[in-house]
């Protein structure tokens, strides 16, 4: 019997000639939580798939409990106790917590018929499993995010898993359901479970991992535990190059401010909300979820009307009732989800980049020419250094970093006076994540007044010269200077 | 009962569509001065539900699984016509009517099947499919196989089963309204689709390939057999269900479904399945073929020009859809 549950050794498979996985070794132990890291497409998902059998290697040695295992079928993954967590959760919504835990067994033994009471036995076995409490009748779909997640975990439990594969399971939790996963991960850690881990965050990484092993490019660059590696090493074999923190500095701050808000208040939103920006600065506003930061960025673009108080643009007050007349005013808007508010991914990159400046683009009439519109993507094309080899591809093909580069070229290729992002690199990876905010860096420079929400605070940290604290709706602290130390937040955001 | 079920049921679409049949019924009952409830108007009224809501019952499996079938209408038609025509010609059915319905269910259930491949393997939009085979057909019943229209020489067997009934009833005015035999069909077709949807793992794999069908397939479902039987047995069903309809008729026209769908698959969402697919139930389409057969009967019954017959229908299709979706973005925040 070896030390390691499960053991790989030079993994290779091809699609269409293209190497996916190039000689990957890797080993997990029990009882240990490794993870998976690397950027987007580095190969992290299709190694987890010749782990659940999904798809069948071209080389390479599989060894699980001390035994060799020739051929993975999906079937054969799950006898020997491998259970896959994928992000989507594989739940069905619209069936009641019960059904959903004891789906899996009842087809996997053949079940023809429904027996409520065998199913109950079977939910209420997989629940113990970590002590989750729950309403056994409640809809799926009607649960949050995190105990969607445990109630997958649970189902998971049932079939003697010894290695349970999370795919990226912090990306829709806040940081405190974050807490509370990692707590049952501990848990099922501490019962001899082996966990691995698949994400792209590196405090996540650091916080939870006994090991690590990083991909990139369809090799593993590195594979140890996780205690050897510095943070520094870590981005480093993420991203094949030395990313160093750069502060932003601002250049050329205008005297009079831009933007100059007084007083804001929104029922039950924000209240008594007062501050100014100036040109070529960077305001970071931050605070906890349910703070107001989003709400009141979203009433600077029209969208949720303020009850009192005044806004004031380049010396002129100004009432913003909508979207569209907040783009007049100058002033554009990054949404947090930039998946399903920011973009068209099943249309091509150039019409996503033109399309808040089409009336730019226009000619008499209104006639729009298809070569000016891809003439104007190529130029934020090359601006931002988007990886496509065409812009008529769908925003769909590319990465999240680049989706988002995207969305910011949406906007700027309108003349912004204002610019609000909010968490502009939540799901990105480190770093497309520095690309992204030296941008950033750059169009401040060049004039440009942003705000970044965000709740990232080593982001705003990095970004921002000056920095407004939100708790329940109010400003409670305003800290200033180019490098304000993550703890001074810490101190007053609860 | 406790207070968590009693506020899940009152969120069912199910509840308020039966509340709504009740209030309706005792609604139209005031208005038309105790014309609704009396024997021979509820009599009525149950028969004219014994076609629509059979083929409600395929409508709704169909819909669980997340698909749209818009092709039984045709399927139907073309069973049954076929059906008819092959007994008139071999001189079939003349006391017993079993070849027939047995002939009428083989058709469908070919029919059905060619659905259920194309579905299954393709893995298209079920719309897409099914209006597709609808028209196709369509035109082998009409063009490739000239079906005519068969009346007067329809088989006797027909004609028995469809005017044997289970009890009779008269008006103050002495007019006879039957209870019709294939009633039972109906009752027999609404007890097996709520005991397969509810009491079996097939019925429970519709619900979760409706609700997730990637998640149905990494459970471990069969899904693209779970589609080819759903399609299949839904065509033999159709099928019997047309010819359920030619005896209950008395004549076999091959016209005489076309557009069916178009009232039958709103009343099944009305009644509370899901556009969206993953749910509904069999006591709320029962409901809502109710609602849609009072309203109808109830403005012949007052004597309401039947134009305004459309323009309730088309109301209550409109009022079940936005209920429909209110719901499921209600569900989706």
């Amino acid at each position: 019997m070896s030390e390691y549950l499960l053991q790989m050794t030079g993994i290779c498979k091809s699609f269409a000639g293209v190497h996916a996985l190039d000689h990957v070794n890797f080993a997990i132990r029990p009882g240990k939580v490794m993870c998976l890291a690397g950027e987007n497409g580095c190969g992290k998902s299709t190694l987890v798939k010749i782990i659940s059998g999904v798809y069948t290697r071209d080389e390479g040695e599989v060894v699980f409990e001390g035994n060799p295992i020739s051929k993975i079928t999906p079937a054969e993954a799950t006898r020997l106790g491998i259970q896959v967590i994928y992000q989507d959760l594989s739940i069905f919504p619209n069936l009641t917590v019960m059904e959903n835990l004891a789906i899996n067994s009842e087809i996997t033994e053949g079940k023809k018929f429904v027996n409520r009471k065998r199913w109950e036995a079977t939910a209420k076995e997989a629940l113990s499993k970590i002590g989750y409490e729950i309403d056994l009748q409640a809809k799926m779909g009607e649960l949050s995010v995190a105990d969607k997640q445990l109630v997958a975990i649970c189902r998971a439990l049932l079939f003697n898993a010894k290695l349970i594969i999370m795919d990226e399971p912090t990306t829709a939790l806040t940081k405190r359901e974050v807490d509370a996963l990692f707590k049952t991960v501990r848990q099922l850690k501490d019962s001899g479970i082996a966990i691995m881990f698949i994400s792209h965050k590196t405090e996540e990484i650091f916080e939870i991992s006994d090991d690590v092993c990083i991909m990139r490019n369809g090799k593993n660059v590195y594979a140890g535990p996780t205690a050897e590696l510095t943070r520094q090493d870590f981005t480093f074999h993420m991203t094949g190059r030395e990313l160093t923190d750069d502060h932003f500095v601002p250049k050329n701050i205008s005297k009079e401010p831009v933007l100059k808000v007084e007083h804001l208040c929104q029922k039950n939103k924000y209240q008594d909300v007062s501050f100014e920006l100036r040109k070529g600065e960077i305001l970071g506003v931050t605070g906890l979820l349910g703070s107001g930061r989003t709400e009141l960025a979203l009433s600077l673009f029209g969208l949720g009307k303020p009850d009192s108080g005044t806004i004031t643009l380049n010396g002129q007050e100004v009432k913003i009732t909508s979207p569209i007349q907040a783009q007049k005013l100058r002033i554009g808007y990054v949404p947090e989800d930039r998946l399903t508010e920011g973009l068209c991914l099943q249309q091509p990159i150039a019409d996503n980049i033109t399309l808040s400046s089409l009336k730019r683009l226009s000619k008499a009439m209104g006639f729009l020419r298809h070569q000016d519109i891809l003439d104007d993507a190529n130029i934020w094309k090359e601006k931002f250094s988007i990886a496509t080899d065409d812009v008529r591809r769908f925003a769909s093909t590319l990465s999240g970093g680049n989706q988002q580069k995207i969305v910011l070229s949406k906007w700027l290729s309108n003349d912004l006076d204002v610019l609000i992002l909010n968490g502009p690199t939540v799901g990105v990876d480190v770093g497309a994540k520095q690309d992204i905010h030296h941008l950033i860096h750059e169009l401040a420079n060049e004039g440009l007044a942003v705000i970044i929400i965000s709740d990232d605070l080593s982001e705003v940290v990095v970004n921002c010269s000056r920095v407004i604290v939100m708790r329940d709706g109010s400003i409670v602290g305003e800290l200033t200077g180019s490098d304000i130390p993550e703890e001074d937040i810490i101190e007053i955001i609860r | 009962m406790n207070k968590a079920t009693l506020k899940r049921m009152t969120r069912r679409t199910e509840f308020w569509i039966f509340l709504v049949l009740v209030i309706m019924c005792i609604g139209i009952q005031a208005a038309s001065g105790g014309g609704l409830f009396k024997s021979s108007t509820v009599v009525t009224i149950l028969r004219s539900m014994v076609v629509d809501g059979m083929f409600a019952m395929c409508c709704l499996v169909v819909m669980v699984s997340g698909g749209f079938d818009l092709s039984f209408p045709a399927v139907a038609a073309l069973a049954y016509s076929l059906a008819t025509t092959i007994c008139v010609n071999m001189g079939w059915c003349a006391t017993n009517p079993i070849a027939g319905l047995l002939l009428a269910t083989l058709i469908g259930f070919v029919l059905g099947m060619l659905n259920g491949w194309i579905i299954a393997n393709f893995k298209l939009n079920t719309m897409i499919v099914t209006l597709g085979t609808q028209t196709f057909f369509t035109g082998v019943s009409m063009g490739l196989l000239q079906m005519q229209e068969i009346t007067s020489t329809l088989p006797l067997g027909f004609r028995a089963m469809g005017e044997s009934y289970l009890f009779e009833v008269y008006n103050e005015a002495g007019i006879r309204s039957t209870m019709s035999t294939m009633f039972l069909f109906f009752v027999a077709l609404a007890a097996v689709t709520s005991f397969v949807l509810n009491h079996t793992m097939f019925g429970r794999a519709l619900y979760a390939i409706g609700g997730n069908e990637v998640s149905a397939e990494r459970a471990g479902y069969n899904v693209k057999r779970v589609k080819f039987i759903l399609y299949s047995v839904v065509g033999a069903v159709s099928g019997f269900i047309g010819m359920i309809r030619v005896c209950m008729e008395r004549q076999s026209i091959p016209k005489a479904m076309v557009g069916r769908e178009m009232t039958i698959i709103p009343a099944v969402i009305l009644g509370g399945a899901s556009i969206f697919g993953g749910e509904g139930t069999v006591f709320g389409t029962i409901c809502a073929v109710g609602i849609i057969t009072v309203v109808s009967n109830s403005m012949l019954l007052m004597g309401i020009d039947t134009y305004w017959q459309s323009f309730f229908n088309g109301l209550v299709i409109l009022i079940g859809i936005t209920v429909s979706a209110v719901q499921a973005m209600r569900q989706k925040r």
